[in-house]
């Protein structure tokens, strides 16, 4: 066996204090002055180590605080109570809820997975990833000792075309040239953001990230800076700009590279190919409703993989657009149904904000993920999309520090990865290639709803 | 010369319950003035601690003011009245230390008449600069 695939975490503090989503409202006035304060009987001792954040008035009080309300209900005269902080309601948006981003900084924190203790106090259902279910059921085998047991479950991933039969001459030789293959052992790789503050040092820190933890981060051709350069084998280059512009030494490094869909992206494909023959190329396409089609033709032309985009909402580019499992799903069968969805790789992304959006978006039929959004999140974005406006980021993204930047993603990725692992290994599944398609291994609202509803109240 | 036009600073805390939308309302003038105004959202306006506004004036505003929900509205009862005694208690600590008193300022919203905060802030940039800038900001 390999050695196993660990991700190694450890802290990497907070640059800006968390917005928390409660406040500690404690009234002087009318202090009783009793001999033993609530306040000093804090298990957690929040009220000793008071200090605040003077640039965003944040108090260490409100991070500290486990929400006991010990204080809360033993002050004899009611004078500490806890109140929602408006800061954290805002947070985010509907589908970035609060909730996401807390939890993503809390693992990007320490690299621990979020547990709740009082159980799930959510809907049942809800749009989106929110209308699946992961279903373990069926288990099989599950792991005997945990996920980081004896037992070993993969989680690597091939990108790049695979031939379906070796074929030999009557020497016995292979008459086929095997397409290149690139083997990285997470299903993810990092995408180029849909916004962001001025993005240099962000992207050293999606580069330093990608290469500590053995994958690729994709860099526009227009963001590429000499201070990459060192990182071009982690580097999957956006060549969305004049393929001339581009220093043939910079092509034959890569490994791999992206380029966007159009009519002509097989015969660029074929003209990367001609400069450095190893290189697997990637087609971005925009998520639209033709997208099955347009998959489907490329893979019949020769294309290895293709990066399917939805929005950063996870829907597709269209009038009454579909999210980006439906249409995934759709595109996945479509190649199952033809006999050739072995032969290529797809790579989804947009929307991706939990580790278990990940498996569910596997589920659908997607061999891999791209991630964007979540790993700015990691580095403390609070997704207000001020930077998009032109105002000033409130963290002050521009001038990250890629090693700290970098830390965090991997304390992210490695609290993914486990969640990941969680879900194989309760299914009693050995390899995430094996769960690309498992749909028999999820619920989906839609069908259940139509299973239990659809003939009810029909007479006869 | 109103206090946006002599180049204050100013930071404002308020009761989240005046403008429920306040995140996406103050964006306009944090664009236009930048870090020259800064807003600080409360769960109550009696949260407000002198070490807030002492902070506030530390880091470089010229002007503080402290905007609580109206009178007999607050949901936590006396949230507002607390804070009308924490600015006065702050106002005697800043004059102690030579600032002028007028660098902290209370302003209730009058009931029946919602406000947003971009219009409460222009409320207030456009009234008349009573003070310079602060010594502190040197």
């Amino acid at each position: 066996m390999p050695p196993k695939y660990h991700i190694h975490v450890g802290s990497v503090p907070n640059r800006f204090q968390s917005i928390t989503r409660s406040g500690v409202i404690a009234w002087e006035e009318g202090c009783l002055k009793c001999a033993r304060c609530v306040k000093k009987d804090c298990v957690y001792k929040v009220y000793e180590k008071r200090g605040i954040d003077s640039r965003q008035m944040l108090e260490s009080l409100d991070s500290a605080c486990m929400d006991c309300f010990r204080c809360v209900q033993n002050c004899p005269n009611k004078l500490i109570q806890k109140g929602l902080n408006p800061a954290y309601k805002a947070l985010g948006d509907s589908y970035w809820t609060p909730e996401i981003i807390s939890g993503l900084w809390y693992q990007s924190e320490a690299g621990r997975i979020p547990v709740s203790g009082g159980g799930y106090g959510g809907a049942f259902s809800g749009a989106g990833f929110d209308a699946m279910w992961t279903d373990m059921s069926e288990i099989v085998r599950p792991t005997r000792d945990g996920i980081h047991g004896r037992e070993y479950i993969s989680t690597t991933i091939d990108i790049g075309r695979k031939v379906m039969a070796l074929q030999f001459d009557e020497a016995g030789a292979l008459t086929i040239t095997p397409p290149p293959l690139v083997e990285i052992p997470l299903p993810i790789i990092f995408d180029i953001l849909p916004w962001s503050p001025p993005r240099e040092g962000i992207n050293l820190a999606f580069l330093k990230g990608a290469r500590s933890l053995g994958t690729f981060a994709v860099i526009r051709q227009s963001d590429f800076i000499p201070a990459m350069e060192e990182y071009i084998p982690n580097i999957i280059l956006y060549i969305d700009g004049n393929l001339s512009d581009l220093d043939k030494s910079i092509i034959k490094g890569l490994r791999m590279a992206e380029i966007p869909y159009s009519n002509e992206a097989i015969n660029a494909q074929k003209a990367l190919k001609e400069i450095n023959p190893g290189l697997v190329v990637i087609i971005r396409m925009t998520l639209n409703p033709h997208a099955s089609e347009d998959v489907f033709r490329l893979t019949a032309e020769g294309a290895e993989a293709i990066h399917l985009c939805a929005d950063e909402f996870g829907l597709e580019k269209a009038d009454a657009p579909l999210f980006i499992k439906e249409r995934i799903k759709e595109i996945h069968l479509r190649l199952v149904e033809r006999g050739v969805r072995d032969q290529i790789t797809l790579i989804a992304g947009g929307g991706i904000a939990m580790a278990e959006h990940m498996a569910k978006q596997i589920i659908c039929g997607a061999d891999m993920l791209s991630v964007d959004i979540a790993l700015l999140v990691a580095m403390e974005c609070r997704v207000c999309r001020r930077c998009k406006a032109g105002i000033a980021c409130p963290v002050e993204l521009e001038s990250v520090d890629p090693l700290w930047g970098s830390g965090r993603i991997r304390n992210l990725m490695a609290g993914w990865q486990n969640q990941l692992l969680e879900i194989l290994g309760a299914m009693g599944i050995r390899e995430v290639r094996r769960l690309r398609g498992e749909m028999g291994r999820a619920m989906f609202f839609e069908d259940l709803e139509k299973e239990i509803f659809a003939d009810m109240g029909k007479r006869g | 010369m109103d206090q946006k036009s002599a180049g204050l600073n100013i930071t404002i805390f308020f009761c989240q319950q005046i403008d429920p939308d306040q995140d996406t309302n103050r964006r306009a003038l944090e664009k236009e003035l930048g870090k020259r105004i800064r807003f600080f959202p409360l769960p109550c306006s009696g949260r407000i601690d002198p070490l807030h506004l002492m902070g506030a004036l530390e880091s470089g505003a010229d002007k503080v003011y402290l905007v609580t929900c109206p009178e007999g509205a607050c949901r936590y009862q006396e949230g507002n009245l607390r804070a009308r005694k924490r600015i006065a208690y702050t106002q005697g600590l800043i004059e102690e230390i030579g600032l002028e008193r007028e660098r902290l300022e209370l302003i209730i919203t009058p009931a029946g008449n919602p406000v947003t905060v971009d219009e409460l802030a222009r409320g207030l940039l456009a009234r008349e600069a009573l003070i310079g800038p602060s010594p502190i900001r040197g």
